[in-house]
């Protein structure tokens, strides 16, 4: 099965134990393999036999802050210095950090037994009180798996402390926790935030591959909003570890929270917006003790972020493409590119022509799951030269797609049902499987896989996935798909 | 009782190697030349067993105090009274002894066709199994015609068929007396071509009238006729022993229909062997008729309750793991 992606890939600046990995073995990141290809390199080459079953798309995938520690290979520790040596900063620079350490803390996640590391990332003191802000996915398994996991944090002089983790907000990707400590007063975030002007210098902050804090500069670049929620663009570097750490102007008001970059750029960096941290900052302010069971913090709030989901897909019809005869529902908006492909003609009996949208960020969960996104993929395939019955062999092939892995514990099994469907001027064989979450209560993923069946020479197959939907939202997401399948005028 | 006595050397199989005629009892058994049935056996001794007639007219084998004596069933006897089907072994050949009155079982019917054997049905065979490997080549073939694709796949079928009906010609070799090597092709071409039958049959049934459980089951037949296969094979190397084999082979086949069924759960999450009919036919070969789209979406709504359910159990098998 050949899985393209299209997605951008936006990789989190956890430290990935990969990415750790790689980087310790003074290797740049490959482009493909985790990291999808760029979004602007050609579609992959179509293979001579059957060019691509439609893809199930696979979220843009955002890196995991953590894992296993990264072994270094021996004798690649000139390498490591090589490789991640950031720029030396200029005397601003310089400033800024021997003002920022004291506030500066990494965060790590344990092991509850034997208290290994599992993953690092980055967080400061907030002000002068004791929250520390960082990101969701530096803490998200100890918000997932309590029993499993506990946090600590290590500051700038190797003293480290238990974190207490006070409120998430998945969708922005931000947390506060609680340590045994009050900040300097250094990160201000100010009621009013300060207005940045592109190209101003930015410094972030943090503890890069767990080799020690860093601190590196770049440029701001804008809002960019091609994820879902706002972020803000910076050119400067960050790595795996950096996760977290705050990004400041010149006189230490924060701008951001170090999230993630683009493994296929140079120096595409991503930072949220602090304006969302102060929304979760108030909301801490009125709690005195953390909630117990963070699951169903999750759970409620990737339920409101697919209301806004499937609202925003559905506010006004879905857009009409045509694929030869047929016509076929897509969405393109900034957060859902589509990408199209076609097998190469003259190799094979028959062409095939994809056409390919998909949400370009997903909902971190944990390492394993993210969520929130969907995608659709309408594949056109149609041969003069083969006749009907071999014709059919292969739309049958093409139309055997996989389901994604049906064991996997965080779903239940998918349970399908399947029909002659007649839109208003298509006939389809359809077919919908949905699994719900174990862990968010009401909360489901939803496939439609349809294959026309009007033609004994051309088939318009069609998949629509969409992860982490209400049940209802799920079915109006797949009628409204459904419903705009059809045929054109013209034969 | 009547003379002249034969005494039988027995394969472990229970097929005679080697038959010898004694005139009179007492019959003298051992190593030793002066022994009226000589034991070409290290194991057993130079004046080993006698066979007198016994008291009620039966044949007594009496161990003349060797070292290994007279084992019948596992166990050692000093004297054994025998008829006709008493299989005793003395070192390490096995015996049997049976008077010329021994009452036979009656005559088989002959019921195997013996034009039907050798060149005919073995060309036969392998033509079937070229064909359905030629037939499915071209079926799933999306490239340009190329020759040597479709001789690649007739080396392989005839590799393939060769080396199956070997392995069976062997077998029948060694427990049957033939190796009958085109009989054994033969039934490997009938039972590939009653495959691709029902799969041709199948999915144009299941499309056709929107069965899907028909190709969502299908490992099931494919099983029943691999078995039905092995049930031929088994029988062409012996005959006469259609229900045991067939015992064997209903049973084999329930049991790996069973495994297939606990891996597809494994693997999938159900017992089916695909979430859904993947199997599109061109548009002529549908009966079934067209549903509105809200009718399906109806039908997706009824899978809401049950992924509940499921999720409840989940959740409910978790809490359970966590005391």
């Amino acid at each position: 099965m050949r899985f393209i992606q299209i997605a951008v890939l936006v990789c989190c600046v956890g430290c990935s134990g990969g990415a750790l990995a790689q980087a310790a073995a003074g290797k740049t990141p490959p482009a493909k393999g985790r990291a999808a290809p760029a979004p602007a390199a050609p579609a992959a080459p179509a293979a001579p036999a059957v060019p691509a079953v439609v893809p199930p798309q696979v979220p843009p995938e955002v890196v995991p802050p953590g894992s296993p520690p990264a072994e270094v290979p021996p004798g690649s520790a000139t390498e490591v210095e090589q490789n991640t040596a950031l720029p030396p900063p200029s005397s601003a620079a310089q400033q800024v950090y021997s003002a920022a350490k004291g506030d500066l803390l990494q965060i790590r996640m344990l092991l509850r037994n034997g208290r290994t590391q599992s993953s690092v990332g980055s967080g400061f003191l907030v002000g002068t009180s004791n929250l520390v802000l960082t990101n969701y996915h530096v803490v998200s398994q100890m918000a997932i798996e309590p029993d499993v996991y506990v946090g600590e944090f290590v500051d700038t002089d190797g003293k480290s402390g238990p974190v207490e983790l006070m409120a998430v907000d998945v969708l922005h990707d931000l947390a506060v926790v609680r340590v045994n400590r009050s900040g300097t007063g250094f990160f201000n975030i100010p009621e009013k935030l300060p207005k940045l002007t592109q190209g101003q210098y930015l410094y972030s902050l943090g503890n890069p591959l767990d080799l020690g804090f860093a601190i590196s500069e770049g440029s701001y670049n804008g809002v960019v909003s091609r994820s879902f929620y706002d972020q803000l663009m910076f050119t400067g570097p960050i790595n795996s570890g950096m996760s977290g750490g705050p990004s400041v102007t010149i006189d230490g008001a924060v701008a951001g929270v170090n999230v993630s970059k683009r493994r296929d750029g140079e120096s595409v960096s991503f930072l949220v917006p602090i304006r969302y941290a102060q929304d979760l900052l108030a909301e801490v302010a009125g709690q005195k003790d953390p909630p117990s069971d963070f699951n169903a913090i999750i759970g409620e709030q990737l339920l409101a972020h697919q209301r806004a989901m499937i609202n925003r897909l559905l506010e006004t019809p879905l857009d009409l493409k045509s694929m030869g005869p047929y016509v076929v529902p897509v969405r393109e908006s900034d957060q859902v590119r589509c990408w199209g492909r076609s097998n190469v003609k003259g190799v094979a009996t028959f062409t095939a022509d994809i056409t390919a949208c998909a949400m370009q960020s997903a909902i971190f969960v944990s390492e394993s799951q993210q969520t929130g996104y969907l995608s659709m993929t309408h594949q056109y395939v149609r041969s003069a030269s083969l006749d009907p019955l071999r014709f059919s062999v292969l739309a049958s092939k093409q139309f055997n797609a996989s389901l994604g892995n049906s064991r996997d514990a965080r779903l239940t099994a998918p349970m399908c049902t399947e029909k002659f469907v007649k839109t208003k001027t298509l006939p389809l064989r359809a077919v919908t499987c949905v699994r719900a979450y174990r862990k968010f209560a009401g909360l489901y993923n939803f496939t439609l896989l349809t294959a026309s069946t009007d033609d004994a020479r051309a088939s318009l197959q069609s998949r629509l996935d969409v992860a982490g939907v209400s049940f209802e939202n799920g079915v109006r997401t797949t009628r409204a798909f459904l419903e705009a399948l059809g045929r054109g005028g013209r034969k | 009782m009547k003379p002249p006595y034969f005494i039988e050397t027995l394969a472990l199989n229970g097929e005679v190697l080697h038959r010898h005629r004694v005139l009179e009892l007492p019959i003298r058994l051992g190593r030793g030349y002066e022994n009226d049935f000589i034991l070409d056996d290290p194991y057993a001794a130079a004046r080993h067993a006698i066979i007198e007639a016994g008291p009620d007219g039966g044949m007594v084998l009496r161990d003349l105090d060797t070292m290994n004596g007279v084992i019948c069933r596992g166990r050692r006897h000093a004297t054994l009274d025998m008829n006709g089907d008493t299989v005793f072994r003395l070192g390490h050949t096995s015996l049997r002894v049976r008077a010329a009155d021994y009452h036979v079982e009656p005559e088989l019917l002959d019921r195997t066709r013996h034009g039907w054997e050798g060149l005919v049905p073995g060309l036969i065979g392998i033509v079937l199994v070229w064909l359905i490997a030629l037939a499915n080549q071209w079926l799933i073939d999306t490239q340009p015609f190329q020759l040597v694709r479709y001789l690649q796949v007739l080396a392989y079928a005839t590799g393939g068929a060769l080396v199956w009906g070997g392995a069976w010609a062997l077998a029948n070799r060694l427990f049957g007396r033939y190796a009958r090597l085109g009989r054994h092709l033969f039934i490997l071409g009938s039972a590939l071509a009653v495959l691709a039958a029902f799969k041709a049959g199948s999915s144009v049934l299941a499309f056709g009238y929107s069965l899907d459980a028909l190709t969502r089951y299908s490992s099931h037949v494919l099983i029943l006729i691999a078995a039905g296969m092995m049930y031929y094979h088994l029988n062409t190397v012996k005959p006469h022993n259609e229900r045991r084999f067939g015992a064997t082979c209903l049973v084999l086949a329930l049991f790996i229909s069973g495994l297939v069924m606990i891996s597809n759960e494994q693997r999938t999450g159900s017992v089916a062997d695909s979430h859904y009919m993947s199997v599109i036919l061109p548009p002529d070969m549908r009966i079934s008729p067209n549903h509105s789209v809200d009718e399906f979406m109806g039908d997706v709504e009824k899978l809401k309750p049950r992924l509940d359910r499921e999720r409840a159990d989940l959740v409910a098998d978790d809490s359970k793991g966590e005391q």
